[in-house]
């Protein structure tokens, strides 16, 4: 169906692609795989019209093309699900749907009678029971994520590209894609799948080709490669145990925060936790349990609306950034480009965001030692810039979260809330940040891990706290703290009736 | 994935045709095209770069400069301030609403400056608190003010300016004009705040995503007023320089200085979108403009063609330049 | 889904219009308690008529506001056409149909132009049209520095004609709406106005053609700027160079306050309407409240404030 042959990309400064190749047949889902910065990202936007290539040819069907917009690659049948979503926030789910592709009546006008109808059904048939009037941006991240996979169903797609669509749906609806990738894959449809979760990878590819540093790597059946083969293929040496080892002692008895029947924001409810210095407790559940609703009240972005929460003693029915930071609480957000980091400025402004008043002198930036402050930084951590003033927005998502923890490691003194800390980051990055998280751990601080990665979750945590639908339904510790376990706390049914 | 490939790709995938052009034009591109401007000036007319057309030029340049420094706090800060001709023209107003003596120039000072800073106030309020659209809350501020001269002035507006802003205003020294050294003063001092200081940190960082300014525990309603207040108190002393060069009083004192100090700032690399723009820049694409405006004057073209080159020159300068 | 439950969902994805609606009713009640004759039939007939030239212009200002940009060459184009009009009919009945095709294919064309630059130089559709818009003001002075030509009694009807009983202008720029109105809502590429304008990336990568989108929208844009140039022409009776300058700006107001986001992907052209027409009702209220001129701008201004910052203030996304 697809061949890449020789494919080479470069961009001012960066050889993003060389040399490769790809093959996929029809009716195969064929998996992706690679580091960040392997260049999955540029093959992808190559396949769909974004970019074009430098050298190389592309054979769709057996013709050589040359796209020149996405709109001529989507027009042959070939149709991608990004991993940053492009919905249409202010549209309707039925027009995100059928944007481009509108159902018309004989006479040629727009049916929305029927786009309406059809957009149910099609929702119902993935699982997600929202009404389709309801406007794209006000939906949660799964439901997103279930619209976009719902648009690619519409068109007529010869050839399908998933790029990570289940970093934020799990249980239920991943088994519902799933079954409708297979049932299209039987129709004669060829589909691109990249994941980072290689469970995934062995449950749903007939075959898999692995990148690394922009080049092809291999290609091979998955009936015929393991999970470290493909880890040892992606990263290019043997990885050590991925996480640090746990605490050995028990902490400390005072909890540093302690929940008295918080309410956030009319979407958390009644949550009654505590936390010790020295911990690592994961917050676990599906997304959209309100577990970043939590850590943003905690934090002062969202109101409470009920109860009270303890800091080192200190009783607090509301909260503000600006007094949460000066009592030595820390955010690491869920979307480091558009919640956390200053992305038109270099790595010294982002490391010393919330403490500008440590490089202030009568009102002028020091730069100096704004400066050494962040050379200090990068060689703690290792973030992989070329200085100071490096821009943020050139740097890979591994190294962005890297500068995003040790802008809060800097000055946090009593609890590190982390959202997601390792979406979208390579696997050598993840085991950084991981040994970073442990070591403040140690030092004293209580992190609050937020993650929807279970494997992390029960790889890092010295306990689990589970949450769903704004209410928390269990907590696990030591040996309890399973997957399944996890997953039962996080999937539980309520007794009393849902909306 | 986002990754440093996929960003630096959408970056020179958004610059369009000549991307490569573009891409090195882009940063220091305009400090490039105004000595070129100049020279070609010189090349096609002698009296072009003559000592008396020069400081002319200086002399012109200084309240559209004045302006665009404090458009552009607004626009990097996310905004547009569209009252900052109603301002200089009220402040023009309030000059000439006294005795004509220099005895009431602290009186106007004071005026114009809390005219100025009721207006800032206003905008800002309106755009930080109540979630106006910029365009639309100094659009209305713009009518507001406009509303309130004409019924000063009954619509037939009369008196005198004072020497001093006369002479601060048309007069020079050694060939340098006073507004000129005015400019240099509040450029080189406006520079260091937003370049230097915390505060011009915090307005980069709210203007390039306010979400992280609140995260980061800043302020972001206070910063946003702070800058219209700036953009209004500057327009304000742009007006007041203004009327000093016209002399006599109008309502339409400034008029399309708003649009010109947008232009200026887009054409000196202060985007639309915010988070971005320096100083300088602004600078420049006022020089340029002016500069322009100049040349076609000195060519002999007659007023049409001037009009044209002007909106032909905003277009391609915003083509190679605006980000 | 029960009745109610639908009204209220209506009412809710509709709450400009809603909002608008209920300021001009509360303008209404206002004036009929202020001045009598005020809300007789006959004065609603005349602040119907007087807001045709902003209707007209808005109209097309609401288009290029929903795609995320914005048209300011509106001003000079209306200057330009209706100078044309006047100095190309110069009084001889036999010229007023290819003058009046002729003139609105230029308004077409031009708007062309403008989405041709913005697609192919990269540029913000403000600086195109602010570009524009002096180069178009220049090309009108150079075909007239004054008042020019005239028109003949017949093409006056237009303006000031009645067509049973309503005025001939206001009721064409109605049906202009309409039209505009069904186009968006029932042509592909209209409802693609909306997603352009929502995000043009997002447009983009969706494969939308962005091109023809905007083709569309300042093409029509030129068209309604031209039609507000003939409307102008007939109401004078003859072109003045200047005399679309404050249109620039004004057209923006009705497009607001009928809940059009300046951001893009959501309004309507039936809002923009029923704002032209606010703004023409309160105009009039103030004439007959004898409120001077110079006071009339301040009561506008204060009315837009009032009106952004009570019911729009939910609606731009911050």
């Amino acid at each position: 169906m697809l061949r890449l042959k020789g494919i080479a990309k470069s961009f001012p400064g960066v050889r993003a692609l060389n040399d490769v190749n790809l093959d996929v047949r029809p009716g195969e889902i064929h998996g992706l795989l690679g580091e960040n910065g392997a260049g999955k990202s540029t093959l992808i936007k190559i396949i769909a019209g974004a970019y074009a290539p430098d050298q190389g040819e592309i054979l769709f069907e057996d013709t050589a093309v040359r796209w020149s917009s996405p709109r001529e690659a989507k027009q042959r049948g070939i149709h991608v699900v990004y991993q940053e979503f492009v919905l249409f926030p202010q549209l309707s789910i039925t027009e995100n749907i059928f944007v481009g592709h509108e159902r018309r009546t004989r006479i040629g006008t727009v049916d929305h009678a029927r786009m309406r109808r059809e957009a149910r059904e099609l929702l119902e048939r993935l699982g997600v029971s929202i009404d389709p009037s309801v406007s794209a941006g006000s939906l949660s991240i799964a439901d997103q994520q279930m619209v976009e996979i719902a648009r690619a169903m519409v068109r007529q797609v010869k050839l399908l590209v998933l790029d990570e669509p289940t970093a934020v749906i799990a249980g239920r609806e991943v088994k519902l894609l799933f079954d409708r990738l297979r049932r299209l894959r039987a129709e004669g449809v060829s589909i691109i799948f990249i994941s980072h979760r290689l469970e995934e990878v062995f449950a749903l590819c007939d075959r898999v080709t692995v990148l690394k540093d922009g080049e092809l790597i291999a290609t091979t059946d998955v009936a015929n490669v393991t999970r470290e083969r493909l880890i040892s293929m992606m990263v290019g040496r043997e990885l050590g145990d991925l996480f640090p080892p746990k605490r050995t002692a028990p902490p400390a008895m005072t909890p540093v925060l302690r929940t008295e029947a918080l309410s956030v924001d009319n979407r958390v409810r009644d949550v009654s936790i505590a936390l010790r210095p020295g911990e690592i407790v994961a917050l676990a559940g599906m997304v959209g349990a309100g577990r970043s609703e939590l850590a943003h009240g905690l934090f002062g972005v969202l109101p409470i609306s009920g109860g009270a929460f303890y800091l080192e003693g200190r009783r607090f029915t509301s909260m503000s950034p600006a007094k949460a930071i000066k009592l030595g609480m820390g955010l690491v957000p869920e979307d480091r480009k558009s919640q956390g980091l200053a992305m038109q400025l270099d790595v010294a402004a982002n490391i010393t965001g919330p403490a500008l008043h440590e490089v202030t002198r009568r009102l002028l930036i020091d730069t100096e030692s704004e400066a050494s402050i962040a050379r200090h930084e990068i060689s703690r951590y290792r973030i992989a810039c070329r200085g100071p003033q490096t821009p943020v927005a050139t740097m890979s998502g591994g190294n962005q979260q890297k500068v995003l923890v040790a802008r809060w490691a800097r000055i946090c003194r009593t609890v590190l809330i982390v959202d997601e800390p390792t979406r979208g980051v390579d696997v050598g990055a993840k085991a950084e940040i991981y040994r970073i998280l442990r070591d403040l751990s140690e030092q004293g601080l209580a992190i609050l891990m937020i993650s929807s990665e279970l494997t992390e979750v029960v790889g890092m945590a010295d306990r689990v706290i589970v949450m769903r639908e704004g209410q928390v339904t269990g907590e696990l510790a030591g040996t309890e703290a399973t997957e399944q376990n996890i997953m039962n706390l996080a999937t539980i049914e309520r007794a009393a009736g849902h909306a | 994935m986002t990754d440093a490939v996929t960003q630096t790709a959408e970056a020179a995938a958004r610059l369009g045709p000549l991307p490569r052009l573009r891409s090195s034009v882009s940063r220091f591109g305009i400090f490039m095209l105004l000595p070129a401007l100049v020279l070609l000036g010189g090349a096609i007319s002698s009296t072009f770069l003559s000592a008396g057309n020069i400081s002319n030029l200086l002399l012109q340049l200084a309240p559209l400069g004045i302006v665009a420094i404090g458009q552009a706090f607004v626009m990097i800060v996310r905004g547009l301030d569209l009252s900052v001709a109603s301002t200089m023209a009220t402040a023009a107003v309030i000059a000439t609403g006294f005795s004509g003596s220099n005895r009431d120039v602290a009186m106007i000072t004071v005026v114009v400056l809390a005219t100025s800073v009721a207006v800032g106030l206003l905008n800002g309020v309106l755009v930080a608190k109540r979630q106006v659209s910029p365009f639309l809350a100094t659009l209305a501020t713009m009518i507001l003010l406009q509303g309130f001269r004409f019924a000063y002035t009954q619509g037939a507006p009369s008196g005198n300016v004072p020497p001093l802003f006369r002479v601060l205003g048309s007069e020079k020294f050694y060939g340098i004009p006073y507004d000129f050294a005015i400019l240099l003063v509040l450029a080189v001092i406006f520079w260091i705040v937003l370049h230097r200081s915390a505060f011009g940190r915090r307005v980069f960082i709210v203007g390039g995503n306010p979400v992280t300014g609140r995260m980061l525990g800043i302020r972001t309603d206070v910063i946003t007023i702070a800058c219209y207040l700036i953009s209004s108190c500057l327009a304000g002393a742009a007006g007041l320089i203004l009327s000093g060069y016209v002399g006599l009083v109008d309502n339409w004192v400034g008029q399309g200085y708003e649009l010109d100090s947008i232009v200026a700032c887009v054409i000196g690399g202060v985007s639309l979108k915010g988070g971005r723009g320096s100083i300088p820049g602004a600078l420049a694409g006022a020089a340029i403009i002016m500069v322009a405006a100049n040349e076609v004057l000195l060519f002999g073209l007659p007023i049409q063609i001037q009009i044209i080159i002007k909106g032909v020159v905003i277009v391609l300068a915003a083509a190679l330049y605006a980000r | 889904m029960t009745g109610s439950l639908a009204a209220v969902r209506w009412f809710r994805a509709h709450d400009s219009l809603v909002g608008v609606t209920l300021l001009i009713a509360a303008v209404c009640i206002l004036g009929a308690g202020t001045a009598d004759r005020f809300f007789s039939f006959n004065n609603m007939v005349n602040v119907y008529e007087q807001s045709t030239d902003l209707a007209l212009v808005s109209i097309g200002q609401t288009l290029a506001i929903l795609t995320g940009g914005i048209d300011l060459s509106v001003g000079s184009l209306i200057s330009l056409t209706s100078c044309l009009t006047s100095g190309l009919i110069d009084g001889d009945p036999s010229r007023v149909a290819p003058v009046l095709v002729a003139v609105l294919a230029l308004g077409v064309l031009i708007g062309l132009v403008n989405a041709a630059l913005v697609i192919g130089l990269r540029v913000h559709p403000l600086i195109v049209t602010l570009g524009m818009s002096a180069i178009l003001q220049g090309v009108t002075l150079f075909y007239a520095m004054g008042p020019v030509g005239k028109v003949p009694r017949d093409f006056s009807f237009l303006a000031y004609g009645r067509v049973g009983g309503f005025p001939l202008g206001a009721t064409i720029a109605v049906m202009l709406c309409i039209i505009v109105a069904l186009l968006l809502r029932y042509l592909p590429l209209g409802r693609q106005i909306y997603a352009v304008g929502d995000d043009d990336n997002a447009a983009r990568l969706a494969g939308l053609p962005r091109s023809r989108v905007l083709m569309l929208v300042y093409g029509c844009s030129g068209f309604c700027c031209a039609a507000t140039g003939l409307y102008l022409a007939a109401r004078f009776g003859s072109g003045q160079p200047y005399t679309g300058v404050n249109y620039t700006l004004a057209s923006i107001t009705p497009v607001i306050l009928g809940g059009t986001v300046l951001r893009g992907g959501r309004g309507g052209v039936v809002g923009t309407l029923l704002g032209a027409f606010l703004i023409s009702l309160v105009n009039n209220l103030l004439n007959f409240m004898d409120v001077s001129k110079q006071y009339q701008l301040v009561a506008q201004a204060l009315i837009i404030i009032l009106a952004v910052s009570v019911y729009m203030h939910r609606r731009e996304p911050t």
